[in-house]
């Protein structure tokens, strides 16, 4: 199994998700955002960077993050850590949260599969994907988006091209819903995405 | 006038609430750059839910002293770090269907004068943005709405023995609604009201 590393910006939903028993197998570590310069990350395989994140501390362990991707790491980047400020190749823009989307009968989510043989894709489910959007982004040359708007633009690519290593990044913000107890969506994702990213055969 | 500082959360911040009339002359404070003078300056202290409680219990000290002297704290949120020694972690309400999430009133407060319980039970006809469970009240707090279902104390109100006083809501920040067509619009506007007017113990 990967070894992954939760990065925690010390909220109570940061804290529900890397404690929720039915995920905590998943995290071989907690690591709070401003001691990341003081930790060794090189015990880890992966880097997961909850969403809605102080950008100061991850702008301050740009280093940190770009040397973990040298050797050819993994570094999973979720919404609302302006993560365009240091993740190589990030372009995201911003758009108003479609909150209500789905009290409209037959509403349509505007979100599409771009890689439906991607085997996140395949453990995960569009279903999984489905809550609401922080805006979008427009993935790198080579990169390949998972999940896309049907107006245009990414909610979850994967990105081996900017860096040695491996970048998922999304503009989807499961921790804050779950570690609420709230959106049953952001549950399944998480339940699919962490066995997948922990499994060996990964990527 | 009482001061009132508000600490500045992981963004998620309302600006209708921090450009209330209300609101005027409340000083803001990122969480992070907290000082003991900043403690030691105010009157009362707004806490929102998506603040990292890590870095605000690392002040719990000065936060009590705070209340010794009888200053008024505000929670919003999950309480999951010991931010204010004698009192307890947060509890997830069992039990989520949409009668089990309904907010019923236990006793009144100053807060909530005129705010309907179903404007606090449904937004947009949905359920559950209130609360999802509670922050346990200590010996001698007043219960101020509770959870249909399972009777989760999602507010209470603390005069301390020791001195201050404390209004926990254990869920999103009260002015979260500050923008709603409801009767809930009229929290945010009451709560800051409430503080400015000061605390006498007892009345």
């Amino acid at each position: 199994m990967k070894s992954i590393a939760f990065i925690d910006g010390g909220t109570y939903y940061h804290h529900a998700t890397y404690h929720d028993p039915e995920l905590a197998r998943y995290f071989a570590a907690s690591i709070y955002a401003p001691e990341l310069n003081d930790t060794d990350l090189a015990p880890f395989d992966c880097l997961y960077v909850a969403s809605r994140q102080e950008a100061e501390f991850l702008v301050r362990a740009k280093r940190s993050f770009d040397a973990f991707l040298a050797a050819g790491k993994t570094v999973v980047v979720m919404s609302d850590t302006c993560a365009e400020d240091w993740v190589p190749g990030v372009r995201w823009q911003p758009a108003p949260v479609n909150f209500w989307w789905w009290l409209t009968p037959g509403a349509d989510s505007g979100l599409r599969l771009a890689a439906p043989d991607h085997p996140l894709v395949q453990a995960v489910g569009l279903e999984a994907f489905t809550w609401h959007q922080h805006g979008y982004l427009l993935p790198p040359a080579g990169a390949v988006s998972l999940v896309d708007l049907a107006s245009g633009g990414s909610v979850f690519y994967e990105d081996r091209v900017s860096t040695p290593g491996r970048l998922l990044v999304s503009t989807l913000d499961p921790c804050y819903h779950h570690g609420s107890y709230f959106m049953p969506a952001t549950t399944r994702f998480l339940r699919g995405f962490l066995p997948w990213l922990a499994a060996d055969d990964a990527g | 006038m009482s001061a009132i500082l508000y600490v500045r959360p992981v963004g998620h911040e309302f600006p209708s609430f921090l450009a209330l009339p209300e609101a005027e002359g409340m000083r803001s404070c990122s969480v992070h750059e907290l000082k003991a003078a900043d403690f030691e300056q105010a009157d009362a202290i707004i806490v929102p839910s998506h603040v990292d409680q890590r870095a605000l219990a690392a002040h719990a000290e000065a936060l009590e002293v705070f209340l010794d002297r009888g200053g008024s704290l505000v929670f919003n949120g999950h309480l999951v770090y010991p931010v204010l020694r004698g009192l307890e972690c947060f509890v997830p309400a069992r039990g989520g269907r949409v009668e089990d999430l309904l907010v019923e009133r236990v006793a009144e407060h100053p807060v909530f004068e005129g705010v309907e319980l179903q404007d606090l039970s449904f937004r947009r006809g949905v359920a559950g943005f209130y609360g999802r469970g509670a922050n346990p009240p200590p010996p001698g707090a007043q219960v101020l709405h509770r959870l249909k279902g399972d009777g989760s104390p999602v507010d209470w109100y603390w005069e301390r023995p020791a001195g201050g006083r404390v209004l926990m809501h254990g869920g999103n920040p009260l002015w979260m609604y500050v923008d709603d067509p409801s009767s809930a619009a009229r929290i945010a506007p009451q709560l800051l009201r409430w503080l400015k007017a000061g605390f006498q113990p007892g009345v």
